[in-house]
């Protein structure tokens, strides 16, 4: 349509691309691919192929791995859930003071490092944390303990931490999204709240939350860092069965036959999800205003959720608190007088015999990846997201997107496998998080400059500003919080990432993360603890910078429901 | 002494919906509406002539200079969007220097630029307030008073005031006169509305499908419409089909209801079929007039001002619109309404939906 609106005259959008010719997107499907590639080439050219896949199909170790694999993502994604549809009907049917910053608070676990929610968990549910210590305290005598992180239900609870608040977030979302007047309607046709429940508002919630149960089931399938520390020998999933044959046992084939099998067992997984996402983009829109809760009004939901809330917050903040709080006494452990002691341990030998490099080099490695890790993602992501502005999200962005379904593990193999013996450490786990970072960063920028309006830069042009001047003054002033956003999120996941490091940097170059998980390797928890706490304040500025000044919607971390979220 | 004309415009531009081919001459001073239905291309053509797109084919010539490649940024045209598009990053002062600041002017001359607009648009107590916290007409305000700040040739309004209420709408349409009075810009405003073009009492022009299919005064163009479509599209008509039969140096026309009338002497006209305009105001119950319509009142309004009825004759529904004075007129009534020859405007042969079976003997 022309004329009718200042629209009309652009681009005609309705076209799909598959592929842009660009140099800067091709440069980057081969930086992506290509190393994916390489893992399938090594896997499918070996001699021996076919006879190997046979052996491994009927190999107890792979019936246990997809076991294993299958049984944990359930239980995690079930769990993550149930337990995240109380507070969903909170947030998704009142309003209350504090809900927007409660709700951007829910977006800190997802964005933590992994080695620092394994450390979080082993000093509050370990064998000798804080609980227990709790426990002995408030039953003394009745030898009450807890003793199953190591192991299946340890495993299950760490993937419960990561991945219940962003459901809990998303559903509230959905069900805000669900027009009240539906209940009303319901409630005066003779329904009552369970057959409402269960005949309006399941059905309507039943497509997020299928989604979202198919996307925890992927994360936690494909979970790397967790499994490596609490799964001991008897737990392995395909990452870190992958990362075992590539990097301990030197089995290079091994390895990438393994990536191969766990290729076609996430392409179903994403296929899946793919059908599950595009139900989701019919849900109808309401943004109408909801009651508020107050004691005053419903005080029986109040103190519910008021009990919910803290049990929940209980659960999140008391492994973090446990490390801030233990980092400060004598060998870690609860009692004695406060003292800096492990802080000043982190500057000895013993630090430096643990973990390979001392502790500067391990603060410039972390801080100079995550700069770096960030400008190379944020620069190159905006410049496609402002250079495909017109175009609705197409083919073209999907192949952008796809790292999200592929394996890291099997992409880092293959980048060493590619490249490991060319180029240096450095740049190695540059690329490597480049392939992990861009996906979400690109899905930010896109979306956030999609929005920008056209007419502003237009507006700019007619008033006689040159193209660089509307850049300085308009563009990217307004574009600010998306890219602080943005590179936070960036370098939120060079700071997490453990397997990169480990598998490319070959000791060289070790960052706050892998320095962590030696010291957990040789029991020195006073130092992991202590690192932990200046890892948490890492995150915490970057949590500051990400939602602290700009609301990233939930749906940034989702790219597949992004058209139909668009309101 | 200066050339009359600012903007001589001849572009052609293909779209995959239509083709535009406008040829268009803007005279210095005067406010230019252009009118159409939403989706004709007045905005495109406004974006072509502000260089935020580029013709296929033509030539934009602006105060004698010849402006078809320049770059916005060059041309000296300004724009109030329909969106306004003010940086909602910049104050409201903020957002009426920019263009100032583009233009390296000394920060003092800026200054007395900007407050002199401040004053003008009875900004100055907004200066310094955020875009977000206006209201839409003070949005209006400030998004005018950016566009007219570098002092452009040309302004370009797109539905300016299409968001706006009716109120409003009128209040900011008499400032933007008394302003061009004051300020002596030129204008073209593009609207939908045909209340607006006309208000602006300067010449207009109507788009259908990206052509300039009229232009004139607003009394040209009401009175003397140059096709149905304009006919209908400013203001209301009727269009009845109709046949025009020459013989002895007589012009008769015989309606679609069968009512037969002659036209006076210098309204001749071809023979054969044509469509007929007539206005519901021109339409009386007075007698003594030539023309004549009978039928039966379908429905009638009260609207204040006078009734609207709609009369089904021979199948055909005719509006009216009957002054005050004709009260007493029930819906099921019989009446009779006359018109005068010189009202009425005859198209040749247009009849769309084909000639009427009871009409064709």
């Amino acid at each position: 349509m022309k004329g009718g609106n200042g629209d009309g005259a652009r681009l005609r959008p309705r076209e799909m691309q598959y592929a842009d010719n660009n140099p800067v997107y091709l440069l980057l499907l081969l930086l992506f691919y290509l190393p994916v590639l390489t893992v399938l080439a090594r896997a499918i050219l070996n001699s021996g192929f076919l006879q190997e896949l046979a052996g491994f199909l009927r190999s107890e170790l792979f019936r246990n791995t997809l076991s294993f694999s299958c049984r944990q993502a359930l239980y995690s994604a079930g769990i993550s859930l149930l337990l995240s549809l109380p507070g969903a009907y909170f947030f998704g049917r009142f309003d209350f003071p504090g809900k927007r910053l409660l709700r951007s608070a829910m977006v800190l676990p997802f964005m933590l490092p992994g080695i620092l929610v394994v450390l979080g968990m082993v000093v509050f549910y370990g064998n000798n944390g804080t609980l227990n210590h709790w426990l002995a305290l408030l039953f003394p005598g009745r030898g009450w303990r807890f003793t199953g992180l190591y192991g299946f239900w340890g495993i299950i609870l760490a993937h419960v931490f990561y991945n219940f608040t962003f459901c809990l977030r998303l559903t509230g979302e959905a069900w805000e999204r669900i027009n009240p007047a539906l209940h009303e309607a319901s409630a005066l046709l003779g329904a009552g709240p369970f057959s409402t429940w269960r005949r309006v508002t399941l059905p309507l919630l039943a497509p997020t939350l299928l989604y979202l149960f198919l996307l925890v089931f992927l994360y936690s399938f494909l979970s790397f860092t967790v499994v490596l520390v609490l799964g001991g020998y008897l737990y392995k999933t395909f990452e870190v069965l992958i990362y075992i044959e590539y990097n301990s046992r030197l089995r290079f084939d091994r390895a990438a036959l393994i990536a191969i099998i766990q290729l076609f067992l996430l392409a179903g997984i994403l296929y899946l999800q793919a059908l599950s996402g595009w139900r989701l983009r019919r849900d109808g829109l309401y943004a109408g205003p909801l009651p508020s809760l107050s004691i005053r009004t419903c005080p029986g939901r109040t103190i519910l959720f008021l009990v919910y809330i803290i049990l929940t917050a209980f659960f999140f903040l008391s492994p973090l608190v446990a490390v801030v709080a233990r980092s400060f006494f004598p060998r870690g452990l609860p009692g004695g007088l406060p003292t800096l002691e492990n802080y000043r341990l982190l500057l000895t030998d013993g630090f430096r015999f643990a973990v390979g490099r001392n502790f500067g080099s391990v603060i410039a490695a972390t801080i100079g990846l995550g700069v770096a890790v960030s400008f190379f993602t944020v620069c190159p992501a905006y410049y496609l997201a402002r250079r495909r502005k017109n175009r609705p999200w197409g083919g073209a962005d999907l192949w952008l997107q796809l790292p999200l379904g592929v394996s890291f593990v099997t992409f880092t193999s293959g980048l060493s496998m590619l490249a490991g013996r060319v180029l240096p450490s450095v740049l190695l786990i540059l690329w490597a998080q480049l392939f992990l970072a861009f996906p979400l960063v690109y899905s930010i920028l896109r979306t956030a400059r999609r929005e920008l309006s056209e007419s502003l830069l237009e507006a700019a042009a007619l008033l006689g500003a040159p193209p660089s001047y509307i850049l300085k003054t308009v563009e990217l002033p307004l574009m600010q919080p998306a890219l602080s956003t943005a590179a936070a999120y960036a370098a939120a996941f060079s700071l997490g990432d453990l397997a990169a490091v480990l598998m490319l940097g070959r000791g060289r170059v070790v960052t706050l993360s892998v320095a962590i998980y030696r010291l957990i390797g040789h029991y020195r928890f006073p130092q992991a603890i202590a690192l932990g706490t200046l890892l948490i304040l890492i995150s915490l500025f970057l949590f500051w910078v990400m939602e602290g000044r700009y609301q990233a919607r939930a749906r940034y971390l989702f790219p597949r429901s992004q058209e139909g979220e668009e309101e | 002494m200066k050339e009359n004309t600012l903007l001589r415009l001849r572009v052609e531009k293909s779209y995959p919906e239509f083709h535009m081919k406008v040829d268009l001459q803007v005279k210095r001073g005067e406010i230019f509406s252009l009118v159409g239905p939403s989706g004709c291309g007045k905005t495109t053509l406004l974006r072509l002539i502000s260089g935020l797109e580029k013709p296929d084919r033509g030539e934009i010539i602006l105060d004698g200079k010849e402006i078809t490649d320049l770059p916005p940024a060059k041309r000296r045209v300004g724009m109030v969007f329909q969106d306004y598009a003010l940086f909602p990053h910049l104050t409201v002062a903020g957002n009426i220097e920019y263009g100032l600041k583009v233009q390296h002017l000394p920060a003092a001359e800026r200054r007395e630029r900007l407050a002199g607009l401040l004053e003008l648009f009875g900004l100055e107590r907004l200066a310094h307030r955020q875009i977000q916290s206006l209201s839409g007409g003070e949005k209006q305000r400030v998004a005018l008073a950016r566009a007219l700040a570098p002092k452009p040739l040309l302004l370009l309004l797109d539905e300016p005031f299409s968001a706006l209420d009716y109120n409003l709408r009128r209040r900011l349409r008499q400032e933007l006169k008394t302003l061009r009075a004051k300020l002596g810009f030129t204008a073209i405003f593009v609207t939908h509305q045909q209340e607006e073009a006309l208000s602006f009492g300067g010449r207009l022009g109507v788009m259908e499908n990206g052509r300039l299919v009229q232009v004139g005064t607003a009394e040209e163009v009401y009175d003397d419409p140059a096709t149905p479509f304009v006919a209908g599209f400013l203001g209301e008509a009727n269009l009845l089909p109709c046949r025009v039969e020459t013989a002895e140096g007589r012009t008769r026309v015989r309606l679609v209801t069968g009512d037969c009338f002659e036209l006076p002497p210098p309204k001749n006209f071809p023979s054969g079929p044509c469509l007929l305009m007539l206005r519901p105001e021109d339409l009386s119950p007075d007698p003594g007039q030539a023309g004549r319509l009978t039928g039966k009142i379908e429905t009638l309004e009260y609207q204040g001002a006078g009734y609207r009825l709609e009369i089904r004759c021979a199948g055909v529904v005719i509006q009216a619109f009957l002054a005050k004075k004709y009260r007493g007129l029930r819906e099921g009534d019989q009446i009779t309404l006359g018109f005068h020859p010189g009202q009425i405007r005859l198209f040749p042969g247009l009849f769309p939906g084909g000639w009427p079976v009871s009409f064709s003997g």
